[in-house]
């Protein structure tokens, strides 16, 4: 039996990987994302506060300093009504998704999150929108503060964004100094590794890095990404061991801009290979 | 209603919620694999082909929903049932330790082959250390609610004390 069940598992990966059954393999991920899409978007409705002080436990370690700045939010908010609240923000999110000063006059589809990927080794949301809409893949996905990721799959009414902090997302950037380098996300990680920026470059906490924009990019050039929070040097190394933490916080947001940006790269749907930025 | 099929909806209400529910319930970025918890609670019950089946088909059901290969999950899972089956032979039956202990130890084993074979077939960004630390915490998350799983899965497959059963029998051998 368990011969029988791992042949037949090995053949669907391969078919899948050699994009063999893409048509079917594709129309079932498809079929099944769009029957679900529903329960998604009902469960995360409901949850949504739930998950909000979920988060919030499990992440004890981060949560005495977040005390102190949303104790200064509350006193700051007290005057608002508390019902208007979610409104505001709602408000709030899509003003700031109007009003984007970085992306250049690029034209945007905006989009609402349904759901977060299931996966542990994956960080990906799944869109509101998709082909119907003029969504495509390779569409850089960005928000308020900065670059989110990129559109890795689409179906007529709903599109896959592959976050910053997938493991495969590679994104080139350039620090304030102008050198570049590229930014990896790591599974099961909030945090980026910028790579191949040379020791004798000057990288300071705090410096905020942008796409680099090369030939062939995928990204167009001088969109925020991330902030340096760490920099590590080691005598003999040929890079500086760097870490960034992404300006947008996916967790926290509900609605997403998708920039009709050119489609210069051929991106694969599984979105398996690195990406240039 | 007959046994597998009270199974077949847990199995499928158990990966809904993994999908639409547990990415809001994440601990430290990780959640749990409720499906491989199914898997490994049959497989303790019924043996270890019932325990690939059903891990098979939890697999394949979520690898929909999944960027990585098609049927890596349901080839993971597939294993870890198989294994946990034949590993639970040897386990004291009556042990209230016996849910979170093969629930953590399921998450461990399902987590290393689903890194260990993605890797081999071409995502090497699953092979590091990251990956070590997010198949403990999952695995840790799957003890805390195998009890439960093993609870479900028990109600699914009762059976009235008359009809006789053996071990493996309904699953093929």
């Amino acid at each position: 039996m368990l011969v029988l069940l791992v042949l037949t598992a090995v053949t669907l990966i391969t078919l899948d990987q050699r994009g063999a059954g893409g048509g079917l393999i594709g129309s079932a991920r498809d079929s099944a994302r769009d029957a679900i899409a529903p329960v998604q978007s009902a469960v995360d409705d409901a949850f949504r506060p739930i998950g909000n002080w979920w988060g919030g436990v499990s992440n004890g370690a981060a949560l005495k300093s977040a005390n102190a700045r949303l104790r200064k939010q509350l006193a700051d908010a007290r005057s608002e009504a508390r019902s208007a609240q979610p409104a505001l923000r709602e408000n709030e999110e899509l003003k700031r998704l109007t009003q984007l000063s970085f992306t250049g006059g690029i034209p945007a589809v905006a989009t609402q999150i349904i759901s977060a990927s299931p996966g542990n080794f994956e960080a990906s949301v799944e869109l509101d929108k998709g082909t119907d809409d003029g969504i495509a893949v390779g569409q850089p996905v960005v928000a308020g503060d900065g670059l989110v990721g990129r559109i890795t799959s689409a179906s007529k009414r709903r599109s896959t964004v592959l976050l910053l902090t997938d493991p495969a997302s590679n994104v080139g950037v350039r620090l304030e100094t102008g050198d570049a380098g590229v930014a990896t996300g790591h599974a099961g990680s909030d945090l980026l590794t910028l790579d191949f920026v040379k020791p004798e470059v000057n990288v300071k906490k705090g410096q905020v890095v942008t796409t680099a924009g090369l030939q062939n990019a995928a990204f167009p050039a001088g969109l925020p990404v991330a902030r340096v929070v760490s920099v590590e040097k080691t005598p003999g190394d040929l890079t500086q061991r760097i870490t960034l933490r992404p300006l947008v916080s996916v967790g926290q947001l509900q609605f997403l801009d998708v920039l009709r940006w050119p489609q210069v790269l051929a991106v694969p749907p599984a979105a398996a290979a690195p990406q240039a930025g | 209603m007959i046994p597998q099929i009270r199974l077949g909806l847990l199995v499928v209400a158990l990966v809904v919620a993994q999908v639409a529910l547990f990415p809001h319930l994440r601990v430290d970025g990780v959640a749990p694999d409720l499906g491989l918890v199914t898997a490994v609670a049959v497989a303790y019950r019924e043996g270890p082909n019932a325990g690939a089946v059903v891990g098979f088909s939890g697999g394949l059901l979520l690898d929909l929903f999944l960027r990585t290969p098609l049927g890596l999950s349901a080839l993971s899972w597939a294993i870890t049932g198989y294994v946990i089956g034949v590993l639970q032979g040897g386990m004291l039956r009556t042990s209230r330790w016996a849910a979170p202990l093969l629930g953590g130890l399921g998450g461990l084993l399902g987590g290393a082959v689903f890194v260990l074979i993605g890797g081999i077939l071409g995502s090497e960004e699953l092979v590091s250390s990251n990956s070590i630390r997010v198949v403990v915490i999952a695995a840790v998350y799957d003890a805390v609610l195998a009890p439960l799983v093993f609870l479900l899965v028990g109600w699914a497959l009762h059976e009235p004390r008359t009809a006789s059963r053996i071990r493996g029998g309904r699953w093929g051998a």
